[in-house]
């Protein structure tokens, strides 16, 4: 009898000192800790897709897509969309009436930090991984890249932004904006650093293309000179990726801008989109559609929400242009598989024109239960033509009129148009209608002084850049100032 | 053995010998409705000799002398002391026990009498829960605990409760621990309220501090009813079935009115009206699309149970049905529970008891989209034109012509939704103890909380229009799916403690101590597919698809963690005058680092007894206590991996001609090895007073809780990248003071019991962090209507102040510049800052949404066998952000109300104009739309006949009673939209109505029978 309660006693006690130190430790279950990743040559693919995946970021959450800075805010599109009221700081962006709250200001600011992140994670964290060391250098340039391209987001769309070269530690978080005079240093030397390191396209394995390639990060270096009037680094950028051969102009311009025309010969920089796994809602999702489609279709049967909206202007600079119908959507144009282009089939909105280079057919999307499916179109982002076009543009400006000349009408001659001077209103002209609702032209019209004379509300000297998103400035606690005007 | 049987008739003849020099006395014992009493102690008074009536409430007893006394007893009566004076049968009526200073009330890890708690502890009784037939318990604590905020989540069948102990502690969650039959559980949905014993809310810190690390926002402790081992067997058997129905519906536009406004709503803007809307006189009424969703729902409940008990023994068995409709989707929104359970204990050896409480319940719930301005059928109801038929002539169901995207047809919505969470759940525990001696003893608990859960989903094909291309998109379907998803909970704890009572002279002491280790799993799988061949539900199967393998998508994941507590606790009192307990617990937890794993939470609490000293002599009080209490408590409720980073895959991008979905993993969250516990201090001082032999109860407290140390998700710059990790940042505080009075009283044979309780609380955000404030509750309305910082309470509702209606264009003029386009018959919204330009710096709080003041109060009079009760409770003080009108659709319907808009100088000063354009965005978040949320509810009702026991006892029935019973028959609010009881959607969600799903008024009848 006493010994029972001797036994249980000793077992009671046992049960009291019973919390050996392993029951407290948990590690999660799904997922790594970071201290076990970053160990072999597939955990650095990994890394570096990690940060190609922010490219696709475009509703994160709120819209911040590259054709709200380039199109809507430039005379070549209006907000469009269901009235004033939907999205209505869009449409105060749009007319330059400042709103420094807005979320897509937020969201744009918010995603092209991600990127940088995730893209400064893979060079702090890959070159101590053992393992085939082109391939290793192969993917530090592809971060450099990926870090420089938001980066110069940044910079063309707020100007005064913090530069961040590093995973920040909380001692770091307090990092003070810097002047796009400092900013555009940091990304030439990421871009050449690059250039050095990366393949040219017909290098990478036909598994790897839609990866950066010397010549995409020859062309944003370029697109950067530009931005800064650095025509003779332009002109010698570009002419390094005609020289390169690695690209052609696709023979039919329609093509280009169809599910089939993806990553044609064309192409330098392109965001790869896929139908077949939802859209990309949200920050940290596995989704690798495109909301662009489905925002820029028309409304009614068409399924779109009828945003982005050309402008006659636009349509105006075509004059008899061939590339006009494969621009804009015309009324009685055949849209795709989703039927005829009338307005009542648009559910009555009053909008005369869509844009046809976002448009994706219907069955071409996956058949998701989905009311609104995701598109699968890729972003086309630096065609050749553009490089064509820049490479004329800086010609122009160093004074060698005849490659000027050559590379204009190159893009001319594609689409069957006679021969032009290489004069700058010339070259201003192709531009706008050879890329035509491809999120460049308000970018264009402020590097090249034209946009007051050319955008409604547009005071010089203030609406170049967009406001600091207000709640970035609340929680710097007086680090960021706001940019002026604003 | 032969040892035994010796004993046994040694004994016999001694019991045989005793008999002839005894007196026998029978009797029966009754309440005060005269029903028999079973399993009453009778005890001849300063003996030992005692018996328990039997299943007619008689009994018969061998006493010494027939002139002696005997004290019959009874749980919850109040005791009798009896002279026979050489009576040899006599009935004997106790009445019930009205002083609530001697109920034995439940705290944690032990029980104590009332008179003796220093701490702060409201308790809810088997009775009060059984006065309202209620779904889930914490329906039966609602207004009947000071200081308790509870409040429907919505008025959907089975939805959770928002339960708030002494106010919103902190931002990440705010729930109280739940403790039932001493099982740390998540939630309490699984319960049967009819199984319910009493619930106690520990409510101070020092009460709470026993459950430590996870007792920061209070403990609700649930006790389950188990069988006496006094009592013979009984057999209850409880049903009631009743009727659901809306209780008000909104004045909206009717199909002429609409047309009117829509025609000017076009005109004001400079765009063509609707051709067919130019004459809106051809119009009647139109479609009342809330008619055509709410519907009469039934609601009905069974339960059936038997305890009982004997020498060393108890055992329960208890099996219960519930099944409620919902007055919008009637079985779409339809909640089921069914429960078992059974209790047993048995004292294996003088110095050993074992025991079991095992609870399995299986509950399904059908749910429709609530509480969410984009895909609530109410929402759609409301903003749905009158103008479009229910059905076509074909019979079909229709689509509207003038409203877009998210507003669909309701009616179609509602049947196309299939939706149903499913749960099995077992709660069970298993104990031994030991005595060591009577000072002394130990106990081992070992329980499980397995929770095994389906959520199904369907989505099938339907489209309204006629040709393929003539609805809009919400009003078709082109492709069907289906999805399920399976969570699995498996906790189990395991808890060994020691118990210590010992009496020195006038000095009593009570000491717990032990350990409690508990582990937690969940596992989440499921899957989804589309293009199914089938449109049956029925048929919704992953596999039953077109392409099972192709077009599938499946995920799995599973978390863990694990928690160990050091506790004790000690008790001491001093001639029942002063008293003092004082408790120390050590927790660690896994979702902490490895040094800041730990934390201690001690507290401390007094009361004296002033009554009980000898200097006292007011014989009009019978208790009169002050109580004192400081204690730190804990929290950790918090994602599990917080500590550390951890690499996640499924970062992908698309490489190749095929584009490829290729695999990339990053830390989407920066790591914080320094978070730790968050903690809560709080003081209480109270007193409770007690006169005339508890007639009158009066008891208050007022406390200060502070929270340190918030565990909080604090916003970081975006240029760092990644999420924020949780921080221990942030402090609150919650203060306040809460009132209850109880009277008992009876005249001639009427008794009655009134009582009611208040209280007050006030929040206030003291510090976050590095001063960031934090927006949240998002609408249509544009952006965030809510904004938690330093100096409001959370979650405050912030946003424009409005000055009335521009009447002139001279007035747009002189006014601060609001929008190019402004002009009269647009809101005026106020310039505080007096910069002559309204923007985000004019934006100021407009409302607090929590309530100032919370009460509850009831009353019950009885006479014969008739009773009648009821139960009003409201809140005071708090503002409702109103989101329900989707303004933001330009054909949507309105409330009535924008009849009364500005049509022209002097119409209006607080509707503007009707206009689709809007320049001015009259519908930016401002005091428009905040309205008082205050309200008053009769929240039960009830009447019962209990038939006489003279008459049952014939038929061996000792209780029947029937009952009519009425719920929220009554609700007083200035509040326009359906019900004023606001659910939360999180912490920084509070009062916003997007279209919330309102409670029902209920009518019932039911019957209560015991054998």
């Amino acid at each position: 009898m006493k010994q029972v309660k001797y036994i249980s006693a000793v077992l009671i006690l046992f049960s009291f000192l019973s919390c050996s130190k392993g029951f407290l430790e948990k590690e999660p279950l799904v997922g790594e800790v970071e201290e076990g990743f970053y160990k072999n040559e597939d955990d650095a693919i990994a890394a570096i897709n990690a940060a190609y995946a922010t490219l696709q970021f475009e509703l994160t959450p709120a819209g911040h897509f590259r054709w709200f800075w380039g199109d809507i805010m430039s005379d070549d599109s209006e907000k469009g969309g269901e009235g004033d009221n939907d999205q209505f700081t869009l449409k105060q962006l749009e007319d330059f009436e400042g709103p420094t709250n807005t979320e897509y200001l937020q969201a744009e600011w918010e995603a092209n930090y991600e990127g940088i992140y995730r893209a400064n994670k893979v060079l702090e964290k890959v070159p101590g991984i053992e393992m085939d060391e082109q391939l290793k250098n192969r993917i530090l340039g592809e971060a450099k890249f990926i870090r420089a391209w938001f980066h110069y987001n940044l910079v063309v769309i707020f100007g005064n932004v913090p530069l961040v070269d590093r995973v920040l530690a909380p001692s770091e978080y307090a990092t003070p904006q810097s002047s796009p005079a400092e900013l555009w240093p940091f990304i030439e030397k990421d871009l050449q650093d690059a250039i050095n390191a990366l393949p040219v396209k017909s290098a990478y394995s036909a598994s790897d293309l839609g990866r950066i390639t010397k010549g995409a990060a020859g062309a944003l270096l370029t697109k950067s000179y530009l931005y800064q009037k650095k025509y003779a680094e332009a002109k010698s950028a570009a002419e390094a990726i005609v020289n390169s051969g690695e690209y052609a102009l696709e023979s039919d311009y329609g093509y280009i801008f169809t599910e089939a025309g993806e990553n044609s010969s064309g192409s330098i920089f392109e965001i790869q989109y896929m139908n077949a796994s939802g859209g990309n809602w949200g920050r940290n999702n596995a989704n690798e559609g495109t909301f662009s489609n489905i925002f820029q279709r028309a409304r009614g049967q068409f399924e779109g929400f009828g945003f982005n909206i050309p402008t006659q202007d636009l349509v105006d600079e075509f004059g008899d242009d061939p590339r006009l119908p494969f621009t804009v959507f015309r009324e009685g144009d055949q849209m795709g598989d989703r039927g005829i282009f009338t307005k009542d089939a648009t559910g009555g909105f009053p909008h005369n024109y869509y844009n046809r280079k976002a448009f994706n057919n219907k069955s071409e999307e996956a058949p998701f239960g989905d009311a609104a499916p995701n598109g699968g179109m890729n972003d086309r982002v630096i065609r050749y033509a553009d490089v064509l076009l820049m490479l004329a543009e800086s010609a122009f400006h160093t004074g060698d009129l005849e490659t000027a000349k050559t590379a204009l009408n190159q893009v001319r001659s594609r689409v069957g148009l006679e021969e032009v001077e290489a004069t700058l209103e010339n070259i201003y002209h192709e531009r706008r209608v050879e890329l035509g609702m491809e999120g460049h032209r308000f970018h264009d019209l402020v590097r090249t002084d034209r946009a007051e004379a050319e955008l409604d509300g547009f005071v010089k000297g203030v609406h170049e850049i967009f406001p600091i998103p207000e709640f970035e400035i609340t929680k710097s606690n007086g680090v960021y100032s706001q940019n002026p005007g604003y | 053995m032969i040892l035994l049987k010796i004993t046994l008739i040694i004994l016999i003849v001694f019991t045989f010998d005793s008999v002839y020099s005894q007196h026998t006395i029978k009797g029966t014992v009754f309440d005060t409705e005269g029903i028999t009493l079973i399993g009453a102690n009778v005890l001849e008074k300063g003996t030992s000799t005692g018996t328990i009536t039997d299943i007619d409430g008689s009994f018969s007893l061998e006493v010494s002398d027939k002139n002696t006394s005997i004290i019959v007893s009874y749980i919850g009566m109040q005791e009798q002391e009896i002279s026979l004076n050489g009576l040899s049968e006599i009935q004997v009526t106790l009445s019930e026990n009205a002083n609530l200073m001697d109920e034995v009330v439940v705290v944690g890890y032990g029980t104590q009498k009332r008179s003796n708690i220093s701490g702060a502890v409201s308790t809810v009784s088997a009775e009060e829960i059984a006065s309202t037939p209620v779904l889930r318990i914490e329906q039966a604590i609602q207004g009947r605990t000071a200081g308790v905020q509870i409040t429907q989540n919505s008025g959907s069948p089975g939805s959770a409760l928002t339960v708030r102990v002494r106010g919103t502690g902190t931002i990440t969650n705010s729930d109280p621990l739940y403790v039932v039959d001493g099982v740390i559980v998540e939630g309490m949905d699984f319960l049967n309220p009819n199984d319910i014993e009493n619930i106690s809310v520990l409510k101070d810190a020092a009460s709470a501090a026993i459950y430590g690390a996870r007792a920061a926002n209070g403990v609700v402790l649930v006790t389950t009813k188990t069988g006496s081992k006094k009592q013979g067997g009984t057999i209850s058997y409880d049903t009631y079935y009743g009727n659901q129905a809306i209780s008000n519906k909104l004045d909206l536009l009717n199909a002429r009115e609409y047309a009117v406004i829509s025609n000017e709503s076009y005109i004001n803007s400079g765009s063509a009206p609707f051709v067919n809307l130019q004459d809106p006189s051809i119009f009647n009424e139109g479609t009342d699309w809330q008619e055509a969703i709410f519907q009469n729902a039934p609601i009905l409940s069974h339960n059936l149970s038997m305890n009982g008990g004997g020498e060393g023994f108890n055992v329960g068995l208890s099996g219960g049905y519930f099944l409620q409709d919902g007055v919008v989707g009637l079985d779409k929104a339809r909640f089921k529970r069914y429960t078992a359970r059974a209790v047993m204990s048995y004292d294996v050896k003088p110095w050993m008891k074992i025991g079991a409480n095992i609870g399995f319940t299986n509950f399904s719930r059908n749910t429709l989209p609530e509480n969410n301005e984009f895909t609530s059928p109410i929402i759609q109801a409301l903003n749905m034109d009158p103008l479009t038929p229910v059905t076509k002539p074909d019979g079909t169901y229709a689509y509207s012509d003038f409203v877009d995207t998210d507003i669909r047809n309701p009616v179609n919505a509602i049947e196309n939704t299939y939706n149903r969470y499913l749960a099995n759940r077992v709660v069970g525990s298993t104990y031994g103890e030991i005595k060591f001696s009577d000072k002394l003893k130990f106990r081992s608990t070992y329980s499980v909380d397995a929770t095994f859960a389906v959520a199904n989903g369907f989505n099938p094909l339907f489209d309204l229009g006629i040709g393929p291309n003539d609805a809009p998109t919400a009003e078709k379907n082109n492709v069907n799916s289906v999805s399920i998803g399976h969570n699995t909970w498996k906790n189990w704890q395991w808890e060994n403690l020691g118990f210590y009572n010992d009496t020195f002279g006038e000095h009593k002491i009570g000491i717990v101590f032990g350990t409690s280790a508990n582990y937690n799993r969940g596992e989440y799988s499921g899957g989804a597919n589309t293009n199914l061949p089938s449109n049956d539900p029925d048929d919704a199967y992953i596999s039953n698809t077109v392409d099972p393998i192709g077009s599938q998508s499946a995920y799995e994941s599973a978390d863990e963690y694990t928690f160990f507590s050091y506790i004790s606790k000690v008790n001491y009192d001093f001639k029942d005058r002063y008293l003092l307990t004082a408790s120390f617990r050590a927790d660690g937890s896994s979702k902490f680092g490895a040094n800041k794993r730990f934390g201690y939470f001690p507290s401390v609490s007094a009361g004296w007894v002033i009554n009980r000293e000898e200097f006292f002599n007011v014989s009009a009080i019978s208790l009169l206590k002050l109580r004192a209490s400081w204690g730190k408590n804990g929290n950790d409720r918090i994602g599990n991996y917080g500590f550390t980073s951890v690499v996640l895959n499924g970062q992908n991008y698309t490489f190749g001609p095929g584009q490829n979905i290729t695999n990339g993993a990053i830390a989407l969250t920066v790591a914080n090895p320094d978070l730790q516990w968050e903690t809560t201090i709080q003081s209480n001082l109270g007193v409770d007073v007690e006169l005339w032999d508890g007639k009158l109860y009066l008891s208050s407290d007022v406390y200060i809780k502070d929270t340190k140390d918030m565990l909080y998700n604090a916003p970081i710059p975006g240029i760092v990248g990644a999420s924020a990790p949780t921080r221990n940042i942030g402090e609150i505080r919650n203060s306040g003071i809460e009132f209850l009075a109880q009277h008992r009283g009876a005249i001639n044979e009427v008794g009655y019991e009134i009582g009611g309780n208040v209280s007050f609380l006030k929040n206030e955000v003291v510090f976050l962090g590095g001063g960031d404030p934090t927006f949240s509750g998002n609408t249509f309305v544009q952006g965030a209507v809510s904004k938690t910082d330093i100096g409001h309470p959370i979650a405050s509702f912030f946003g424009y102040e409005t000055d009335g209606i521009f009447q002139t264009a001279e007035e747009v003029a002189s006014a601060a510049f609001q929008n190019a386009n402004t002009s009269p018959g647009d809101v005026r919204f106020k310039d505080l800052n007096n910069d002559n330009v309204i923007n985000d710096e004019d934006k100021t709080y407009i409302g607090n949404p929590s309530p100032d003041m919370i009460y509850g109060f009831n009353g019950s009079v009885n006479y014969k066998g008739f009773d009648f009760s009821g139960f009003f409770q409201g809140v005071y003080g708090n503002e409702i952000f109103n989101a329900s009108v989707r303004y933001d659709k330009i054909g949507g319907n309105r409330p009535a109300s924008i009849l009364e808009r500005w049509t022209g100088p002097g119409t209006s000063n607080f509707e503007p104009k009707v206009s689709i354009s809007d320049p001015n965005n009259n519908n930016r978040v401002s005091d428009r739309f905040i309205e008082d949320g205050s309200y008053l509810r009769l929240k039960n009702i009830q009447l019962g006949y209990s038939l006489p026991a003279s008459l049952l006892n014939k038929v061996n029935v000792s209780k029947l009673r029937f009952y009519v019973s009425g719920q929220n028959l009554l609700t007083f609010t200035n509040y326009s939209g359906f019900d004023p009881e606001i659910g939360n959607r999180g912490s920084l969600e509070i009062g916003i109505d997007r279209g919330f799903y309102p409670s029902s008024r209920t009518v019932l009848a039911g019957l209560q029978l015991t054998l």
